[in-house]
């Protein structure tokens, strides 16, 4: 497409913006009318109007899309011709799995495995092991990253964030500096940071520089970070730790000055040391802001999308998943693959965080339900 | 920078200074870890804005030197005559212009359609408000990838690909829940006499809602503001889906397609942490002058649970 230059790209645009802010406000009014007509009250009726946007953009952009992809991901779709019925068969793909076990370490794995089969998971026992393959390789080695990555960066990133939020909290001079300059990594846009990360990264960056009298010591090489697959996982969880624990801590900060006053006293006349004020008063008061750090963490850090667009892996080690589905639709042009893809993935966040709620109860402290029930 | 002024009213900076057995080991320590963890967060930004004024051979020395010698800001202008060169018509105004174009509707769509919306949810008594207002929350949790292949075929169908439809005025439809909830909270906090003096004195919820609800509520769209300016600002994600012709593209895909171009060669990492930089620039200016709006919406979540 060639280019019309840039009043003729965004003229358009803008239009129809404003033609859409008119048709919402047209549907709000006889949304309103509607209402009144049917003799519902003045007030309910405003407020059920008002929230008329949303509604519209909810039915449209999430029930309907989610629809429509659990529809494609029981299709073969390609964007040329119209799907095609498929029935399981991209699940049956996605979860043709095998498992054999190693007689010994020298075994390659795909004698053990079925046929097209690949590596997955390897467990070893004594001399030998056993070791899980699947047809759609890819996928499953992009679902492991992306599950370590999750499950390590995420629970790492908030004890250190609660550390630092215990320092800031010890009535340190010149706090708000200290505030501004940890959260600053969240505010670095996602592209550069990948960027910035891979750079630094690289085989003569500046962690390699500074790590040589380590490497140097032990008589290796210079790290491969972003090409060899044992690397890989770290180096990406050294680059969500720098970007996360400081955002994290100014949240948990705000959560430890929440905490009133009186309760520390209280327990220092009950003789509590600081052990014990840390345990049975701060984690208590704390964990509703840890648990909300928790779930947004791992909802955040299982959808990691810039990182893998901007860093390549090698193929033992997969990508991030969300880019994988990303390229599985738009690239390969497997739209019902892709959808039947990210269903797993929504399945995957739904049971984290129906777990994380689960559990909640068990260690959450809310004040105000104590005070309800009692 | 106006780091010490804006958080002057803090409790704990108006406290007197702690006992004056003023520097013991305890505080010795606690300042060295601060002042590490302040060195790691700092480093890669240094790194960043050093490698963005290096010459080529300053690049691959192996040594770590964070005072380029010579240094070229040259490099910021240059990086633009390149990526002209690769794809003319990419010019740094054009790229600008493209991302401003987005983030100042988007963000303006975000903000009225999440005031507008968190009014009915706080304001008003309504059967179904609470469950709605749930339902809302919930779909924080949809990852956006389920989503996107079947949004692609709508506006594919709509023949509004490659354009900038997708990227602003869905954004009126209130897209961001977090959003419509910090609002809700704020709205929520306003008293209830003053919507009824308002309508014994005749207003109508208009009226309300655009000369006592606006004013009160401008600290948190001021908050809501600098997120959404940064969230628009940085997207990624959306840009990739649905712009096609370089022209258009905002800065993060600038960056995006001067990095594929050259990775047949040698990776020019000057020119693209000139371009970072850049990037992150007007970002971090915001994020000095506004730092009270950006904590202060991050935080809400942690204290209100």
């Amino acid at each position: 497409m060639t280019d019309p230059g840039a009043l003729n790209t965004y003229l358009p645009t803008l239009i129809r913006y404003l033609l859409v802010m008119i048709g919402i406000g047209v549907i709000m009014v006889v949304v309103y009318r509607v209402q009144r007509a049917l003799g519902v009250k003045q007030e309910a009726a405003t407020g059920r109007t008002l929230v008329v946007p949303w509604i519209i953009g909810f039915v449209i952009f999430t029930v309907f899309t989610i629809g429509a992809s659990f529809y494609l991901s029981f299709t073969e779709y390609n964007l040329f011709s119209a799907p095609e019925w498929v029935g399981l068969e991209n699940y049956q793909d996605l979860f043709d799995v095998s498992a054999g076990t190693l007689e010994s370490r020298e075994q390659r794995s795909t004698d053990v495995l079925e046929r097209r089969h690949q590596e997955i998971v390897r467990v070893e026992v004594g001399g030998g092991g056993f070791v899980f393959g699947a047809r759609e390789h890819a996928f499953w080695r992009s679902m492991r990253l992306t599950l370590l990555y999750s499950f390590i960066s995420v629970p790492l990133g908030l004890f250190g964030a609660l550390g630092v939020a215990l320092l800031l909290n010890q009535k340190v001079r010149f706090l708000s500096f200290w505030r501004v300059l940890y959260y600053m990594p969240a505010i670095l846009p996602a592209v550069a940071t990948a960027l910035l990360w891979r750079w630094m990264f690289s085989q003569n960056g500046i962690i390699n520089s500074l790590t040589a009298p380590i490497w140097q010591g032990f008589g290796w090489e210079a790290p491969r970070w972003f090409t060899d697959p044992a690397l890989a996982l770290p180096a990406f969880i050294i680059i969500s730790l720098w970007g996360i624990f400081g955002a994290n801590s100014v949240i948990l900060l705000a959560g430890l000055k929440g905490i009133p006053q009186e309760l520390y006293e209280a327990a220092a006349i009950d003789g509590a040391g600081s052990w014990a004020k840390f345990r049975h008063v701060t984690i208590p008061m704390l964990s509703p802001a840890l648990f909300y750090n928790l779930v947004t963490g791992t909802i955040g850090a299982l959808q990691v999308f810039e990182i893998a667009a901007f860093i390549q892996t090698p193929a033992a080690v997969g990508t991030f998943l969300n880019w994988l589905i990303y390229q599985e639709a738009f690239n390969l042009r497997n739209m019902g693959m892709a959808s039947a893809m990210a269903w797993i993935m929504l399945l995957i966040i739904l049971a984290l965080t129906a777990l994380i709620f689960r559990s909640s109860s068990a260690w959450v402290f809310y004040q105000g339900a104590r005070e309800e029930a009692a | 920078m106006t780091v010490d002024t804006t958080f002057a009213n803090d409790r704990l900076l108006n406290e007197p200074a702690p006992p004056q057995r003023a520097f013991n080991i305890r505080q010795i320590i606690i300042y060295a870890m601060l002042i590490i963890c302040g060195i790691i967060v700092l480093v890669p930004f240094l790194w960043m804005i050093s490698t963005s004024l290096k010459t080529p051979d300053q690049l691959f020395t192996g040594e770590v030197n964070f005072i380029p010698d010579p240094a070229v800001p040259q490099n910021y202008i240059t990086v633009w005559e390149r990526l002209n060169s690769i794809k003319p018509g990419m010019t740094f105004l054009r790229i600008i212009g493209n991302t401003l174009f987005i983030t100042v509707l988007a963000m303006f769509g975000e903000i009225f359609s999440a005031s507008i919306v968190a009014y009915g949810f706080s304001r008003f008594q309504w059967k179904g408000r609470d469950l709605l207002f749930a339902i809302m929350l919930a779909t924080i949790m949809i990852p956006g990838i389920v989503t996107r292949v079947p949004g692609f075929l709508i506006w594919r169908e709509l023949g509004l690909l490659n354009t900038y439809d997708p990227l602003t005025w869905p954004a009126l439809f209130a897209w961001g829940p977090l959003y419509v909830f910090l609002m809700r909270q704020f709205f929520l906090s306003i008293p209830r006499e003053l919507e009824e003096a308002a309508t014994i004195d005749g207003a109508n919820v208009i009226q309300i809602y655009w000369y006592i609800m606006l004013p009160l509520i401008r600290p948190v769209m001021l908050a809501i503001a600098v997120l959404s300016f940064q969230g628009n600002w940085n997207n990624f994600q959306g840009p990739i889906l649905y712009l096609s012709t370089p022209e258009f593209f905002p800065l993060a895909l600038a960056m995006r397609f001067f990095d594929q171009s050259l990775s047949l060669e040698a990776p020019q990492w000057q020119y693209m942490m000139a371009m970072a930089t850049m990037m992150a620039a007007p970002i971090l200016v915001l994020y000095f002058l506004a730092q009270k709006q950006f904590l202060e919406g991050i935080s809400i979540g942690a204290v209100k649970g």
